[in-house]
């Protein structure tokens, strides 16, 4: 029938315009062109890369059953008895060929141990560095990455292998990574968000009895830490994303902010958490030490043990359990 | 849906053109679709066709484009269009491309219009993803557009 035809063209043509006005409503009102000047503006005119005194050279720590080194934003090595993995290598000098470090990274990558495995938790520019897995390229046999996230990666020498939400990836030597539920948002540009609108997952390693969180970026979910939980009930270490916070009404959406960190820490039921993703590169409206303040803040307030949350220096490293604890 | 959508959005994008003529400078601008692209710098789906990331193309591929053209201003001739089909290069130089990659390539075109058929040939570099480019096409037969430098403005 010519008119159902006419009719059936037009409602698709007006569901396409609707949908599109709607996501450039949305994302205009919801990035905020003055947000994005705002932290523009600050990374022109922000201090230059602060270097640090006190690099290691040898990470490994023989006394160490599980030790962290936070290198800075959300790269974290971790050693789990005899292996190390890595999250979200950063190691180049710039995000997005714009922002300056305001540190540099905690470890040089020539540095870095054999890794059994390196985490990436989403496309973002400041989770997924092209630069940074060529400089440790050879350090690693594999990459675990999301679901949808390996059509978008260039060739290397190394593995790329996606992780299905729940699904797991298992090593000869023992070493079980599973990938887990996070809330965030797909793709790397921004305006690719839509393409890839589930490519995002935090992991839960496992190796010889010790699990370990690490959240990727996420925004609140209890829903999902909940779900960790009741599969990974063991937890001794909670990597946790506390910035950026402000402009929270923004933020919220995709971000822990450091109170709601806390809150994700008590619904994980880790032992330890390792605040992350923070005074590393200006990308909100956050003074530098403004997320740590608010967190020791919020800790207080919680009247939360000191020992419990594990705030590094970028750079510093720290054992969270000696090889006879337990 | 709504991939689809700002897909297309970002295709209306146009790049800015200088027409450098035998006897006039211009304006203009530049569309480009992508029917089919092979990429050899990806880890995985080599062939992509229309919705191509900015990493598939600029990490080394090799692609066949449709291109349309509007350039105004030229004596006796205020604006004409111009379509070009053509086969171009892509190779990354830092980052796998994504901080500075170049390309080469030759088109074939036709003014829309007119008899004037004939072939060109093109070379550029792209920074910021990929989403910016310095574009110079040459097509020394076609006397209104022997040289044009293009701004190129692309996603996808």
């Amino acid at each position: 029938m010519p008119y159902a035809h006419a009719h059936s063209s037009r409602h698709w043509l007006v569901t396409l315009v609707t949908h599109v006005a709607f996501a450039l409503v949305l994302s205009a009102s919801a990035s905020g062109c003055g947000f994005i000047a705002r932290v523009t503006w600050r990374n022109l005119t922000g201090p230059s890369e602060r270097k640090l005194a006190h690099k290691l050279t040898d990470p490994k720590r023989p006394e160490a059953r599980l030790a962290a080194l936070w290198v800075g934003h959300a790269t974290v090595l971790l050693q789990l008895d005899d292996l190390f993995v890595l999250t979200d290598p950063l190691f180049t000098r710039t995000l997005g060929q714009v922002s300056e470090r305001l540190v540099e990274p905690g470890i040089e990558p020539e540095h870095l141990p054999k890794l059994a495995a390196v985490l990436i938790s989403h496309m973002h520019l400041d989770h997924l560095s092209l630069g940074s897995l060529d400089m440790i390229e050879s350090r690693t046999s594999i990459a675990l990455v999301p679901e949808g996230v390996r059509s978008s990666m260039p060739r290397y020498a190394f593995e790329i292998r996606e992780l299905e939400r729940w699904r797991s990836y298992t090593a000869s030597n023992g070493l079980r990574i599973t990938a887990v539920p996070v809330q965030h948002v797909g793709g790397r540009y921004g305006i690719d968000a839509a393409f890839e609108p589930r490519a995002f997952t935090g992991y839960v390693i496992e190796y010889h009895g010790l699990q370990v969180y690490f959240g990727g970026d996420t925004a609140y979910d209890p829903r999902a830490f909940a779900a960790t939980r009741r599969r990974f009930s063991n937890l001794e270490l909670a990597l946790l994303p506390i910035c950026p916070n402000e402009p929270r009404d923004y933020m919220q959406h995709t971000h822990l902010g450091p109170a709601q960190a806390l809150a994700a820490f008590e619904l994980l039921g880790a032992r330890t958490m390792l605040p992350i993703h923070f005074d590393t590169f200006i990308n909100s409206d956050d003074a530098p030490g403004s997320c740590a303040n608010e967190l020791r803040r919020q800790m207080q307030l919680r009247k939360l043990e000191r020992e419990r949350v594990a705030l590094l220096r970028i750079g510093e490293q720290r054992v969270l359990m000696h090889a006879a604890a337990r | 849906m709504l991939a689809a959508g700002i897909w297309a959005l970002t295709q209306l994008i146009p790049s800015p053109l200088l027409v450098l003529g035998e006897h006039h400078v211009g304006g203009g601008m530049r569309w480009q679709l992508t029917p089919l692209l092979y990429s050899f710098g990806i880890a995985e789906r080599p062939l992509r066709s229309f919705f191509v990331s900015p990493i598939a193309r600029h990490s080394g591929s090799i692609e066949l484009h449709g291109s349309p053209e509007w350039a105004c201003c030229a004596p006796n001739d205020a604006s004409s269009w111009l379509v070009r089909a053509g086969l171009r290069m892509y190779l990354p130089l830092i980052e796998h491309g994504e901080v500075l990659s170049w390309s080469v390539g030759g088109s074939y075109y036709h003014a829309l219009g007119s008899s004037d058929d004939g072939f060109a040939a093109d070379l550029a570099m792209y920074t910021l993803f990929g989403g910016v480019g310095f574009h110079i096409t040459a097509s020394p037969w076609l006397t209104r557009r022997v040289l044009i430098l293009s701004l190129n403005i692309r996603h996808f």
